[in-house]
């Protein structure tokens, strides 16, 4: 469990790491959009390197980045064989009993593939070089205009940063547990699908009242100092959009745009 | 049942930002039959060294001897299973590992995993629940309407029914009332006078002094004493540099002699400490 690299923060400093939140989820946003417009594999070519770039620029090691990838692995064949299966346009390339192959299939195919490997990418970016705190920041941020529609921007970003808070803690009760039912003799790797299943209830149970326990705890706490989510409220962190950020966003405005415009003109 | 560590290392997360070297070169030989208290501050590596006794945590380097039993950095934990049973694990506020609809099936859960059948874990589980101080009308209810020392008590008796040879607990009385904590470790004691190992992680010294004959000194990661309680308690420089306060007994005593008396500061009950003050009161 440890070993998930996926939506992980690494604590390193970086050029990507001290950009503005505010940026980088826009960004992220811009970018996957882009990565939908049909721009042929030079596109995607142009794409691959500025996003290798961030990745140079964040620090993140390749491993890593293969780690994150890893678990999507499964998600990723199945999806491609349906495509290269089920897409039956362009020219007939190869085909034995039921099985046919088409050239646009091959394609579209591939740029499944490259369309998921990027988007992994950037989103791990993302999480790896913005903490949780303000990734939420950010979000409460860009979602503010939106206040003046009645939208609970407030209540929002304080769901998702309890949220985010408590996924470390949950995962180190589920740890804790999963060692002290270890320790009478449950086995969660092995056993018969009824013993599975026994070992599964014997950590939800435990886990569920746990949650429930620290939630109703924090109701508590947050109401014993009388939190009111309507109360407008000042912030010990402010953001400061900087230099750094106005170029980085004009180079995501860019390469977006030349990916927009490829796909219009190719 | 003895516990030998022979120069165990163990790693968190080896080979990333987040590695933590939370044991270093730990030896360590732990007798057959002894109650041990295992002290030092948090983050010292307790909880790190008492999970390699059941292997719910392998070395990193070196290797552990639990009577036939070799743990080595190359062992699947599940071959160790029947290593589980011999050496009970009670983790700190074990109330929390609760599941069951009553308590009888909660305490047979571990005796069955091991093989037990029904009828035997249901015996065994009746002896348990009558020896952490409940008695059998509580077979039936179920352990979420217990109060939280009651719990405690069930999750500890779930541990005891698998009837294992060392029994590890990681702070057992946090929480509890005084009385509470009492007769728990009273229950350890007499678990332990049965012929089994006690491992008791403590940060109460008053406990160790009361009701153990060894102590473990951790801190950094490192085994820095393993001493019999009295040598410990002699030490007042080196607890004084770890801040580890006195027993309440033993500094009264020490107290006293600096303004004249001459007692012997191994004494542990307070009965035979009045009678020796009395004594030299008298002369």
């Amino acid at each position: 469990m440890n070993n998930m690299m996926f939506g992980k923060y690494l604590p390193i400093d970086s050029f990507v790491h001290r950009l503005d939140p505010r940026l980088k989820i826009g960004a992220l946003l811009l970018l996957l959009i882009a990565v939908f417009f049909d721009a042929g594999f030079l596109g995607y070519a142009i794409l691959g390197i500025f996003v290798i770039m961030m990745a140079l620029l964040s620090h993140i090691k390749v491993s890593q980045i293969i780690k994150a990838i890893k678990p999507m692995l499964f998600m990723m064949a199945f999806l491609m064989i349906f495509n290269l299966l089920f897409i039956q346009r362009g020219t007939l390339l190869w085909s034995f009993s039921f099985i046919k192959i088409y050239d646009q299939a091959l394609t579209q195919t591939a740029y499944i593939f490259i369309r998921l490997v990027l988007i992994i990418v950037m989103t791990t970016i993302l999480t790896a070089t913005t903490k949780p705190l303000d990734l939420t920041l950010g979000i409460e941020h860009l979602l503010s205009p939106f206040k003046k529609l009645g939208f609970p921007t407030h209540e929002v970003a304080m769901m998702i940063s309890i949220a985010l808070r408590f996924i470390p803690t949950l995962l180190e009760e589920t740890q804790r547990i999963m060692k002290a039912q270890a320790s009478r003799g449950v086995e969660f790797s092995e056993g018969t699908l009824k013993q599975k299943i026994m070992s599964i209830v014997s950590l939800i149970i435990p886990l569920f009242i746990s949650a429930f326990q620290r939630a109703e705890d924090l109701a508590n706490a947050m109401e014993s100092r009388n939190y009111n989510p309507e109360a407008k409220r000042t912030r010990y962190k402010q953001l400061h959009w900087k230099f750094a950020d106005t170029i980085s966003f004009i180079c995501v405005i860019a390469m977006c745009s030349t990916l927009v415009v490829m796909s219009i003109v190719l | 049942m003895s516990i030998t560590f022979k120069e165990v290392e163990h790693i968190y997360s080896e080979n990333t930002p987040f590695s933590y070297h939370a044991l270093k070169g730990v030896n360590l030989d732990i007798k057959q039959g002894s109650m041990t208290a295992l002290i030092g501050h948090t983050g010292s590596g307790k909880s790190t060294l008492i999970q390699h006794i059941n292997a719910l945590l392998l070395p990193t380097a070196g290797e552990i001897h639990i009577d036939d039993f070799l743990i080595s950095v190359t062992d699947k934990p599940e071959t160790l299973k029947p290593l589980r049973k011999k050496a009970g694990l009670v983790f700190q506020f074990p109330e929390y590992q609760l599941f069951e609809e009553t308590i009888q099936k909660d305490i047979i859960f571990g005796p069955k995993n091991f093989g037990a059948t029904e009828e035997e874990a249901l015996a065994v589980a009746k002896k348990v629940l009558k020896l952490v101080g409940l008695d059998e009308s509580y077979l039936e209810r179920s352990p979420f309407d217990l109060s939280g020392g009651q719990k405690r008590r069930i999750a500890i008796a779930g541990i005891l029914a698998m009837d294992p040879d060392i029994l590890i607990l990681d702070e057992p009385t946090a929480g509890l009332d005084p009385q509470g904590a009492k007769e728990m470790l009273n229950l350890f004691k007499k678990i332990n006078e049965q012929g089994k190992t006690v491992i008791l992680v403590s940060h109460d010294m008053n406990q160790v002094l009361e009701y153990c004959d060894d102590v473990v000194v951790m801190n950094k990661g490192r085994v820095e004493r393993h001493v019999s309680v009295d040598e410990l308690f002699r030490e007042t420089e080196y607890l004084t540099s770890l801040s580890i306060d006195l027993p309440i007994i033993t500094s009264f005593i020490l107290e006293l002699n600096k303004n004249g008396f001459d007692i012997d500061p191994s004494i542990k009950d307070i009965n035979e400490l009045i009678q020796v003050i009395g004594g030299q009161i008298h002369e």
